[in-house]
């Protein structure tokens, strides 16, 4: 039972999370707990407020009450690159790339390097090249490392901003529907993908819509609905359930 | 498959390093060639313009920021440096230093508090600022002159005038080298990489990791060091400063036109701008007179810039270069689709951890 | 005491007159995120074409306004259409800062080329009159450059209120994606927006010719007030903006008292580094404003 709450004190958590916008309140006093070393996945329909929750606990929108925690900090309200730095990764529903920027570039960006000496240095320093180069093999676009990111299909992009969250090392990483726009064999790799970096110690938290791709990689899914969680669970005991049926369906 | 090969590359370095050489070659050797005071004086101008260009693009270059009020900072810098001298009585070259931390001080919260906005509301600040600055410069005739002027005591009394713009020549040239340093440095650097990031998409990059608000005021600050430091030696060369010249939003804008017209993207960009332009203003106050058809001038070629060639002249320049002397490249997609093909005709091999050479996406 | 209370007057009279000219201001930032550097530009612009046409035809210069309007009018839908609208969205505000900023000089320098830089004043049978108001006197000029201006804004709000045009104004103003979604054309109701807002400038500037000397670079003392106004009244709030224009304006003329004109003038700047500091989006423009 200890051993449990530790690793949940050590994952993100949300307490009783609340975020409006005028008369519509998208995040309704929240309260969920992701598993720490695991792929968490967030459901719900459109408008159940999965990304104004992700918006929060990433600090780009400041919530009106509740809060958020890290392995035991509390990050409510932070400037998004201290969260950031905290360990906390993430990409973006509407894929974001820097887009007159190269492809290596996008990466580089990415490196953390405290200190003056490090800020000053040659931001294209040899080891630094490697690793980004071996991150461009891994998702395959290694080929466009010169290529600005404007020029790269939608799917490339996608592999590309991934890429760079994983650059910069989180330990948990947030995914804004990675499936989205994306075509089925790329789905599969980007699936695969999420389950290799998980073997290698990534805790991860996806927002997503497509139904086989959350239930084949994810070990715990919570369903949200009008801004908060309806049920959670392993993925055979959500594809049962009544109350998420009759979120998702109206029935 | 690569899209610029090493001898392109080298072929580039070389290109680049003569283009230097050759450059400093000029401006070292102009004042020995154009011996006459005026065709110095109009040296310095086109350096001063260099110098407040290059500190504006750290700026203009790095954040996207288009501040329409370093003038501002110029502004205060030479007459900070003026006001030490006549008032507190230090050595000309000290006040200029004083003046132009001073500035970099102050420089601090007015940068935090511009950057907080964005877009339309930071270049109306900007605006603004310089607009307060004239009004109370102009006001405060006690301290400042006003309208009058003040004059500043010449550094070298007893050079006579050609000496004099002479050694300021190299002065100037020595302190657009030192900018031109500083830029080159930051523009390499993780730090400068951030900065061009934060132009880009400034969520985007908070999301990953970069100290958005600290690397802008950075920047900002920097800008104002070496603006400044500019206005602070404008002063001492010219001598006599005028709050409607020295805050003067137009003069800003003049300096933000050299910046894009020569590229803000680019080490030299301003440089060449300042060339362009400052001699362009010459020459039409040769040929037409002080007329406000100057001001047409600067309009239209402002305005023409913006419109069809607002990354400025050498991103356009090294577009043609590029096309005499780069090898024919095929686009991406082309490339895309032939790698695929290729990848098609032969699966590779796949590694156990299924991490091997991944399949091309389209 | 009498001092304050005609101060108060004047001050309110030089209210409605901003409040006209930050309207179109805003109105230009509305539509499509622009900072229109030349309205104060056109402005002058207005006046010296008000003037002119007193100097050609010896007529009253407000006579001059059915034709400067529509004329303004039409500038205004051709430099959306033309020239602003085909910067790329991504940078448009800060490159329209600067487009704008190039039609401004070249506005001024072709004034100042075509009329010199002399000074001119309009010299009119009752420009010298003044009118006793409640025990304050107010010069004639002053009244009807306010009446004027207070007409051209009750038009305005009830285009902006009352008419379908209006309609889709407002909708382009708060959400452009959702007002296309409903079929507005957003593109040629921004081209009208800027024609609104020129014409603002043509009847503001054939106000501001009656009473005051105009010059060529007479549009610097202006576009920092009137930019000022619109930050603190709420960028893109057309009612936020009035009421700005109305407070600054009887603030800067009691403030005329003990500091002077020049001094008074910096109070614009003052409002506009305080709402900045606290409350970025303004204070009167309620959800319409925009933050930047």
């Amino acid at each position: 039972m200890t051993g449990r709450a530790d690793a949940r004190a050590r994952g993100l958590q949300t307490t009783e999370l609340t975020k409006s916008f005028g008369g519509v309140t998208a995040v309704d006093a929240a309260t969920v707990s992701f598993q720490h070393g695991k792929v968490n996945a967030v459901i719900g329909p459109n408008g159940s407020g999965k990304t104004t929750l992700f918006n929060c606990i990433t600090g780009m929108i400041r919530p009106d009450a509740g809060r958020v925690s890290y392995r035991g900090d509390d990050i409510t309200g932070k400037p998004p690159h201290r969260i950031a730095r905290a360990g906390i990764g993430r990409s973006f529903q509407l894929c974001r790339v820097f887009a007159r920027m190269t492809v290596l570039d996008n990466l580089l960006v990415a490196v953390r390097a405290p200190g003056l000496p490090h800020q000053l240095a040659s931001a294209h320093d040899r080891d630094t090249i490697d690793r980004a180069r071996g991150w461009l093999v891994r998702m395959g676009i290694d080929h466009l490392e010169h290529a600005e990111a404007r020029n790269l299909s939608w799917g490339q992009q996608k592999l590309l901003e991934l890429a760079g969250v994983l650059m910069a090392e989180p330990d948990t990483i947030l995914l804004d529907e990675p499936a989205g726009g994306v075509n089925p064999a790329l789905i599969g790799r980007i699936g695969a993908l999420v389950q290799q970096l998980n073997a290698e110690g990534k805790t991860f938290i996806i927002v997503e819509h497509n139904m086989d791709m959350v239930m084949s990689i994810c070990d715990h899914i919570i369903v949200f609905d009008r801004g908060r969680p309806i049920a959670e669970g392993p993925p055979a005991q959500i594809r049962s359930d009544d109350r998420v049926l009759e979120a998702y369906l109206g029935v | 498959m690569r899209s610029d090969s090493e001898p392109t590359r080298w072929r580039g370095r070389v290109a680049r390093g003569a283009a230097i050489a050759i450059g400093c070659a000029v401006i070292l050797a102009f004042p020995a060639v154009a011996d006459n005071p005026y065709m110095l004086t109009v040296g310095i101008g086109i350096l001063n313009y260099a110098v407040l260009a290059t500190a504006w693009n750290f700026v203009g270059g790095f954040t996207g920021y288009i501040s329409l009020g370093h003038a501002a900072l110029s502004g205060l810098g030479a007459y900070g440096t003026a006001l030490l001298v006549t008032c507190a009585g230090l050595p000309s070259f000290v006040a200029l230093f004083v003046a132009a931390a001073l500035v970099t001080v102050l420089a601090i919260p007015i940068g935090a508090a511009a950057l907080r906005v964005r877009g339309a509301s930071f270049v109306i600040v900007s605006i603004a600022l310089v607009l307060i600055l004239l009004l109370v410069f102009q006001s405060w005739a006690s301290l400042t002159g006003g309208s009058r002027g003040l004059v500043v005591p010449r550094p070298f009394p007893a050079l006579h005038r050609a000496e004099h713009h002479r050694v300021f020549y190299f002065l100037f040239a020595a302190l657009l080298a030192m900018a031109l340093v500083a830029w080159w440095v930051i523009d390499r650097s993780r730090f400068g990489l951030g900065l061009k990031a934060i132009r880009e998409d400034e969520d985007k990059s908070a999301a990953l990791g970069i100290a958005t608000f600290a690397g802008k005021l950075i920047a900002f600050v920097v800008s104002a060091a070496f603006t400044a430091l500019g206005g602070g030696l404008y002063a001492l060369w010219f001598g006599d400063l005028d709050p409607v010249f020295q805050f003067s939003v137009l003069t800003g804008s003049t300096v933000v036109l050299m910046a894009l017209l020569g590229g803000v993207r680019h080490l030299f960009g301003p440089l060449v701008g300042a060339v362009i332009v400052g001699a362009g203003l010459e020459y039409g106050k040769l040929e037409f007179g002080d007329t406000p058809l100057h001001l047409v001038g600067t309009g239209v070629l402002l305005g023409g810039v913006v419109m069809f060639m607002p990354e400025g002249v050498i991103p356009a320049l090294s577009g043609v270069l590029a096309r005499w002397f780069a090898p024919r490249e095929a686009s991406i997609r082309e490339v895309t689709a032939a790698v695929l093909l290729d990848s098609r005709r032969e699966p590779p091999p796949r590694s156990a951890s299924g991490e091997g050479p991944a399949e091309v996406d389209r | 005491m009498a001092l304050v209370f005609q101060s108060l007057v004047l001050g309110v009279l030089l209210g409605g007159l901003y409040a006209l000219l930050a309207a179109g201001l805003t109105l230009y930032f509305g539509v499509m995120r622009v900072v229109m550097i030349a309205h104060s530009a056109f402005l002058i612009l207005a006046a010296y074409l008000a003037w002119y046409f007193h100097e050609v035809t010896e007529l009253d210069p407000l006579l001059s306004l059915p034709i400067t309007v529509p004329v303004f009018f039409a500038a205004g839908v051709a430099m959306q259409r033309l020239l602003l609208a085909r910067l790329r969205p991504a940078t448009r505000t800060m490159m329209s800062v600067l487009l704008t900023f190039s039609i401004a000089l070249i506005i001024e320098g072709g004034l100042g080329y075509v009329f010199t830089g002399t000074q001119h004043r309009i010299q009119l049978g009752y420009s010298g009159t003044s009118l006793e108001l409640f025990g304050a006197r107010v010069a004639v000029v002053k009244l009807i450059a306010f009446a004027l201006a207070a007409a051209a804004l009750l038009a305005l709000y009830l285009v902006m209120m009352k008419s379908r045009f209006g309609q889709a104004l407002r909708a382009t103003i708060q959400h452009p994606e959702a007002a296309r979604l409903i079929g507005i054309q957003t593109e040629r109701v921004a081209g009208y927006g800027f024609g609104l807002g020129l014409a603002t400038a043509a009847i503001g500037g054939t106000a501001l010719a009656l009473d005051s000397t105009i010059y060529p670079s007479l549009h610097w003392r202006w576009i920092g007030p009137l930019m000022a106004i619109i930050v603190v009244g709420g960028l893109g709030s057309v009612p936020g903006t009035a009421i700005a224009a109305m407070v600054l304006g009887m603030l800067m003329s009691l403030l005329q008292i003990p500091l002077g004109t020049t001094w008074a003038q910096t109070v614009f700047y003052l409002a506009l580094f305080a709402t900045l500091a606290i409350r970025p989006q303004g204070f009167f423009g309620g959800r319409l404003a925009k933050r930047f």
